[in-house]
Protein backbone atom coordinates (compact mmCIF):
# COMPACT_ATOMS: atom_id res chain seq x y z
CA UNK A 1 0.00 0.00 0.00
CA UNK A 2 1.48 3.65 -0.88
CA UNK A 3 1.65 6.06 1.58
CA UNK A 4 -1.18 8.28 2.36
CA UNK A 5 -1.36 11.94 0.77
CA UNK A 6 -2.54 13.06 4.25
CA UNK A 7 -0.72 12.04 7.46
CA UNK A 8 -2.36 10.95 10.30
CA UNK A 9 -1.18 13.73 12.48
CA UNK A 10 -3.18 15.94 10.04
CA UNK A 11 -6.05 13.80 10.38
CA UNK A 12 -6.18 14.18 13.68
CA UNK A 13 -5.97 17.78 13.62
CA UNK A 14 -8.71 18.41 11.55
CA UNK A 15 -11.22 16.40 13.97
CA UNK A 16 -10.00 18.41 16.63
CA UNK A 17 -10.20 21.78 15.02
CA UNK A 18 -12.99 21.33 12.46
CA UNK A 19 -14.70 18.47 14.18
CA UNK A 20 -14.26 16.77 10.68
CA UNK A 21 -16.04 13.51 10.81
CA UNK A 22 -14.97 12.80 7.24
CA UNK A 23 -11.09 13.19 8.20
CA UNK A 24 -12.02 10.77 11.11
CA UNK A 25 -13.59 7.95 8.90
CA UNK A 26 -10.50 7.92 6.53
CA UNK A 27 -8.74 7.64 10.15
CA UNK A 28 -11.16 4.32 10.35
CA UNK A 29 -10.80 3.38 7.00
CA UNK A 30 -7.06 3.19 7.59
CA UNK A 31 -6.77 1.47 10.77
CA UNK A 32 -9.74 -0.70 10.73
CA UNK A 33 -7.95 -3.60 9.57
CA UNK A 34 -5.44 -3.98 11.87
CA UNK A 35 -7.47 -2.88 15.09
CA UNK A 36 -10.25 -5.94 13.79
CA UNK A 37 -7.23 -8.17 12.71
CA UNK A 38 -5.69 -7.80 16.74
CA UNK A 39 -8.87 -8.29 17.89
CA UNK A 40 -9.70 -11.14 16.33
CA UNK A 41 -6.90 -12.67 18.23
CA UNK A 42 -7.61 -11.38 21.28
CA UNK A 43 -11.02 -12.82 21.43
CA UNK A 44 -10.07 -16.52 20.32
CA UNK A 45 -11.42 -15.70 16.67
CA UNK A 46 -14.63 -14.74 17.66
CA UNK A 47 -15.14 -12.67 14.46
CA UNK A 48 -18.73 -10.73 15.71
CA UNK A 49 -17.36 -9.98 19.21
CA UNK A 50 -14.10 -8.68 17.55
CA UNK A 51 -15.72 -6.38 15.16
CA UNK A 52 -18.06 -4.88 18.40
CA UNK A 53 -14.87 -3.87 20.10
CA UNK A 54 -13.43 -2.48 17.37
CA UNK A 55 -16.32 -0.37 16.97
CA UNK A 56 -16.15 0.62 20.46
CA UNK A 57 -12.57 1.09 20.35
CA UNK A 58 -13.01 3.91 16.98
CA UNK A 59 -15.80 5.43 19.35
CA UNK A 60 -13.36 5.79 22.04
CA UNK A 61 -10.70 7.11 20.37
CA UNK A 62 -13.38 9.70 18.80
CA UNK A 63 -14.07 10.93 21.96
CA UNK A 64 -10.28 10.56 23.82
CA UNK A 65 -8.68 12.04 20.52
CA UNK A 66 -7.59 15.44 22.60
CA UNK A 67 -5.89 12.66 25.09
CA UNK A 68 -3.78 11.93 22.51
CA UNK A 69 0.21 13.29 22.66
CA UNK A 70 1.58 11.68 19.85
CA UNK A 71 3.85 10.42 21.78
CA UNK A 72 3.31 6.80 20.18
CA UNK A 73 1.83 6.01 16.67
CA UNK A 74 -2.06 6.55 16.56
CA UNK A 75 -2.07 3.21 15.91
CA UNK A 76 -0.08 1.82 18.72
CA UNK A 77 -2.40 4.14 20.88
CA UNK A 78 -5.81 2.71 19.05
CA UNK A 79 -4.07 -1.13 19.68
CA UNK A 80 -3.89 0.20 23.53
CA UNK A 81 -7.66 1.40 23.53
CA UNK A 82 -8.18 -1.53 21.58
CA UNK A 83 -6.72 -3.66 24.27
CA UNK A 84 -8.61 -2.00 27.23
CA UNK A 85 -11.69 -2.26 25.61
CA UNK A 86 -10.78 -6.10 25.19
CA UNK A 87 -10.07 -6.14 28.83
CA UNK A 88 -13.43 -4.61 29.80
CA UNK A 89 -15.47 -6.86 27.59
CA UNK A 90 -13.48 -9.64 29.55
CA UNK A 91 -14.04 -8.83 32.95
CA UNK A 92 -17.95 -8.11 31.79
CA UNK A 93 -18.48 -11.63 30.57
CA UNK A 94 -16.00 -13.52 32.61
CA UNK A 95 -15.14 -16.07 30.21
CA UNK A 96 -15.01 -16.03 26.53
CA UNK A 97 -15.75 -18.81 23.59
CA UNK A 98 -12.87 -20.54 22.16
CA UNK A 99 -12.77 -21.37 18.39
CA UNK A 100 -13.74 -24.76 18.12
CA UNK A 101 -16.29 -24.19 15.66
CA UNK A 102 -14.71 -21.98 13.35
CA UNK A 103 -11.92 -24.21 13.27
CA UNK A 104 -13.86 -26.66 11.38
CA UNK A 105 -15.36 -24.45 9.11
CA UNK A 106 -11.10 -23.00 8.51
CA UNK A 107 -10.65 -26.86 8.16
CA UNK A 108 -13.14 -27.21 5.47
CA UNK A 109 -12.07 -24.14 3.10
CA UNK A 110 -8.39 -25.44 2.79
CA UNK A 111 -8.10 -26.77 -0.83
CA UNK A 112 -7.47 -30.20 -1.35
CA UNK A 113 -5.22 -29.73 -4.49
CA UNK A 114 -2.98 -27.45 -2.60
CA UNK A 115 0.24 -28.85 -2.23
CA UNK A 116 1.21 -31.04 1.00
CA UNK A 117 3.47 -28.59 2.58
CA UNK A 118 0.33 -25.70 2.48
CA UNK A 119 -1.80 -28.10 3.87
CA UNK A 120 0.02 -28.91 6.68
CA UNK A 121 0.30 -25.21 6.97
CA UNK A 122 -3.15 -24.38 7.34
CA UNK A 123 -3.12 -27.47 9.95
CA UNK A 124 -0.32 -25.91 11.76
CA UNK A 125 -2.19 -22.95 11.89
CA UNK A 126 -5.54 -24.18 13.00
CA UNK A 127 -3.30 -25.70 15.65
CA UNK A 128 -1.54 -22.94 16.56
CA UNK A 129 -4.96 -20.94 17.40
CA UNK A 130 -6.27 -23.84 19.50
CA UNK A 131 -3.06 -22.86 21.33
CA UNK A 132 -3.31 -19.71 21.61
CA UNK A 133 -6.66 -19.82 23.33
CA UNK A 134 -5.42 -21.86 26.10
CA UNK A 135 -2.89 -18.93 26.45
CA UNK A 136 -4.13 -16.37 29.09
CA UNK A 137 -5.24 -13.45 27.97
CA UNK A 138 -2.28 -11.40 29.01
CA UNK A 139 0.09 -13.68 27.36
CA UNK A 140 -2.27 -13.95 23.90
CA UNK A 141 -2.19 -10.26 24.09
CA UNK A 142 1.93 -10.23 24.45
CA UNK A 143 1.71 -12.36 21.35
CA UNK A 144 -0.50 -11.04 19.61
CA UNK A 145 1.25 -7.47 19.69
CA UNK A 146 5.30 -8.29 19.42
CA UNK A 147 4.86 -11.05 16.86
CA UNK A 148 1.32 -10.04 14.82
CA UNK A 149 1.69 -6.56 14.89
CA UNK A 150 5.32 -6.29 15.05
CA UNK A 151 5.97 -3.82 17.67
CA UNK A 152 9.21 -3.90 20.37
CA UNK A 153 8.87 -4.74 23.91
CA UNK A 154 8.81 -1.33 24.98
CA UNK A 155 6.07 -0.51 22.86
CA UNK A 156 3.83 -3.53 23.39
CA UNK A 157 4.21 -2.57 27.51
CA UNK A 158 2.74 0.61 26.45
CA UNK A 159 -0.22 -0.96 25.03
CA UNK A 160 -1.12 -3.56 27.44
CA UNK A 161 -0.08 -0.92 30.61
CA UNK A 162 2.85 -3.14 31.86
CA UNK A 163 6.45 -3.17 32.68
CA UNK A 164 9.03 -4.07 29.93
CA UNK A 165 9.58 -7.02 32.17
CA UNK A 166 6.56 -8.45 32.47
CA UNK A 167 6.08 -8.19 28.46
CA UNK A 168 9.08 -10.58 28.00
CA UNK A 169 8.14 -12.59 30.72
CA UNK A 170 4.39 -13.41 29.12
CA UNK A 171 5.93 -13.98 25.90
CA UNK A 172 8.44 -16.17 27.62
CA UNK A 173 5.65 -18.41 29.71
CA UNK A 174 3.21 -18.15 26.33
CA UNK A 175 6.28 -19.63 24.14
CA UNK A 176 6.59 -22.32 26.55
CA UNK A 177 2.92 -23.12 26.70
CA UNK A 178 2.79 -23.20 23.30
CA UNK A 179 5.42 -25.27 22.50
CA UNK A 180 3.96 -27.88 25.10
CA UNK A 181 0.68 -27.71 23.05
CA UNK A 182 2.44 -27.62 19.56
CA UNK A 183 5.26 -30.79 20.80
CA UNK A 184 3.92 -32.59 17.63
CA UNK A 185 5.06 -29.61 15.20
CA UNK A 186 8.42 -29.34 16.98
CA UNK A 187 11.83 -31.14 16.01
CA UNK A 188 12.37 -34.82 17.20
CA UNK A 189 14.22 -34.85 20.34
CA UNK B 1 14.35 -8.28 17.63
CA UNK B 2 14.11 -11.06 16.50
CA UNK B 3 17.53 -12.74 18.18
CA UNK B 4 16.18 -10.99 21.24
CA UNK B 5 12.84 -13.38 21.12
CA UNK B 6 14.41 -16.69 20.00
CA UNK B 7 15.67 -19.28 21.73
CA UNK B 8 17.38 -22.06 20.02
CA UNK B 9 15.21 -24.95 18.96
CA UNK B 10 12.36 -22.69 18.50
CA UNK B 11 12.97 -21.96 15.06
CA UNK B 12 9.83 -24.07 14.23
CA UNK B 13 7.33 -21.76 17.01
CA UNK B 14 8.94 -18.66 15.43
CA UNK B 15 8.80 -19.97 11.90
CA UNK B 16 4.35 -20.37 12.73
CA UNK B 17 4.26 -17.41 14.77
CA UNK B 18 5.63 -15.34 11.49
CA UNK B 19 3.29 -17.53 9.18
CA UNK B 20 0.04 -16.74 11.28
CA UNK B 21 1.46 -13.29 11.57
CA UNK B 22 1.57 -13.12 7.42
CA UNK B 23 -2.31 -14.33 7.73
CA UNK B 24 -2.84 -11.58 10.14
CA UNK B 25 -1.30 -8.73 8.04
CA UNK B 26 -3.80 -9.72 5.42
CA UNK B 27 -5.91 -6.39 4.77
CA UNK B 28 -9.89 -6.99 6.21
CA UNK B 29 -12.36 -5.44 4.04
CA UNK B 30 -14.08 -2.68 5.26
CA UNK B 31 -17.78 -3.93 4.61
CA UNK B 32 -19.62 -1.75 6.01
CA UNK B 33 -17.65 -0.89 9.07
CA UNK B 34 -16.12 2.70 8.58
CA UNK B 35 -19.90 3.52 8.28
CA UNK B 36 -21.49 1.47 11.34
CA UNK B 37 -18.59 3.64 13.07
CA UNK B 38 -19.36 7.21 11.82
CA UNK B 39 -23.40 6.26 12.18
CA UNK B 40 -22.54 5.33 16.05
CA UNK B 41 -20.40 9.04 16.57
CA UNK B 42 -22.17 11.56 19.03
CA UNK B 43 -24.44 14.04 17.04
CA UNK B 44 -23.31 17.83 16.28
CA UNK B 45 -25.50 19.72 18.65
CA UNK B 46 -27.02 21.76 15.42
CA UNK B 47 -28.27 25.04 16.19
CA UNK B 48 -31.79 25.73 14.43
CA UNK B 49 -31.69 27.39 11.01
CA UNK B 50 -34.09 30.40 12.57
CA UNK B 51 -32.40 30.84 15.72
CA UNK B 52 -29.56 33.69 14.70
CA UNK B 53 -32.19 35.57 13.19
CA UNK B 54 -34.73 35.48 15.93
CA UNK B 55 -32.03 36.89 18.77
CA UNK B 56 -30.78 39.54 16.51
CA UNK B 57 -34.37 40.81 15.89
CA UNK B 58 -34.82 40.26 20.15
CA UNK B 59 -32.08 42.35 20.41
CA UNK B 60 -32.83 44.89 18.21
CA UNK B 61 -36.48 45.31 19.66
CA UNK B 62 -34.64 45.02 23.29
CA UNK B 63 -32.43 48.19 22.21
CA UNK B 64 -35.47 49.92 20.73
CA UNK B 65 -37.32 49.45 24.31
CA UNK B 66 -34.19 50.90 26.17
CA UNK B 67 -34.67 54.27 23.97
CA UNK B 68 -38.34 54.45 24.26
CA UNK B 69 -38.55 54.08 27.75
CA UNK B 70 -35.75 56.04 29.03
CA UNK B 71 -35.45 59.11 26.05
CA UNK B 72 -33.36 61.02 28.25
CA UNK B 73 -30.81 58.13 29.62
CA UNK B 74 -30.40 57.69 25.66
CA UNK B 75 -29.72 61.05 24.77
CA UNK B 76 -27.16 61.64 27.79
CA UNK B 77 -25.64 58.52 26.87
CA UNK B 78 -25.64 59.13 22.97
CA UNK B 79 -24.55 63.19 23.77
CA UNK B 80 -21.67 62.19 26.11
CA UNK B 81 -20.33 59.53 23.75
CA UNK B 82 -20.17 61.81 20.88
CA UNK B 83 -18.66 64.72 22.98
CA UNK B 84 -15.98 62.29 24.48
CA UNK B 85 -15.20 61.18 21.05
CA UNK B 86 -15.42 64.41 19.04
CA UNK B 87 -14.64 66.11 22.00
CA UNK B 88 -16.57 68.85 20.84
CA UNK B 89 -20.36 70.18 20.93
CA UNK B 90 -23.24 68.13 18.90
CA UNK B 91 -23.48 68.99 15.17
CA UNK B 92 -26.06 68.47 12.74
CA UNK B 93 -23.28 66.59 9.95
CA UNK B 94 -21.51 65.20 13.22
CA UNK B 95 -25.01 63.63 13.81
CA UNK B 96 -25.61 62.07 10.84
CA UNK B 97 -21.92 60.72 10.66
CA UNK B 98 -22.47 58.96 13.69
CA UNK B 99 -25.96 57.87 12.83
CA UNK B 100 -24.42 56.47 9.30
CA UNK B 101 -21.99 54.28 11.34
CA UNK B 102 -24.38 53.44 13.97
CA UNK B 103 -26.48 51.95 11.13
CA UNK B 104 -23.52 50.43 9.41
CA UNK B 105 -22.71 48.79 12.47
CA UNK B 106 -26.25 47.39 13.07
CA UNK B 107 -26.07 46.18 9.09
CA UNK B 108 -23.19 44.17 9.77
CA UNK B 109 -24.33 43.07 12.84
CA UNK B 110 -27.56 41.70 11.89
CA UNK B 111 -25.93 40.46 8.36
CA UNK B 112 -23.35 38.20 10.47
CA UNK B 113 -26.31 37.22 12.57
CA UNK B 114 -28.25 35.59 9.83
CA UNK B 115 -25.25 34.43 7.53
CA UNK B 116 -24.53 31.07 6.54
CA UNK B 117 -22.53 28.56 8.54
Amino acid sequence: MSSPAVSDAQLIARVLVQDDRHAFGELVRRHQSVVRATLRKLTGGNHALADDLAQETFLLAYRNLRSFRQEAKFSTWLYRIAYNTFLADTRKMKELPLPEDTDADDLASVDHDETMSVASGAVLSVDLARAMATLSDAERAAIVQCYHNDLSHEEAAYVLGCPVGTVKTHILRAKQKLKARLSGWGPET
Amino acid sequence: METDRTQRGDEWLEAALAADARDHAAYLADDGFTANVLARLPQVAALPAWRRPVVALLWLIAGCAVAVALPGLFYDVFHSLIATVFGQALTLSRITVALTLLGALTWSTIVYAVREE
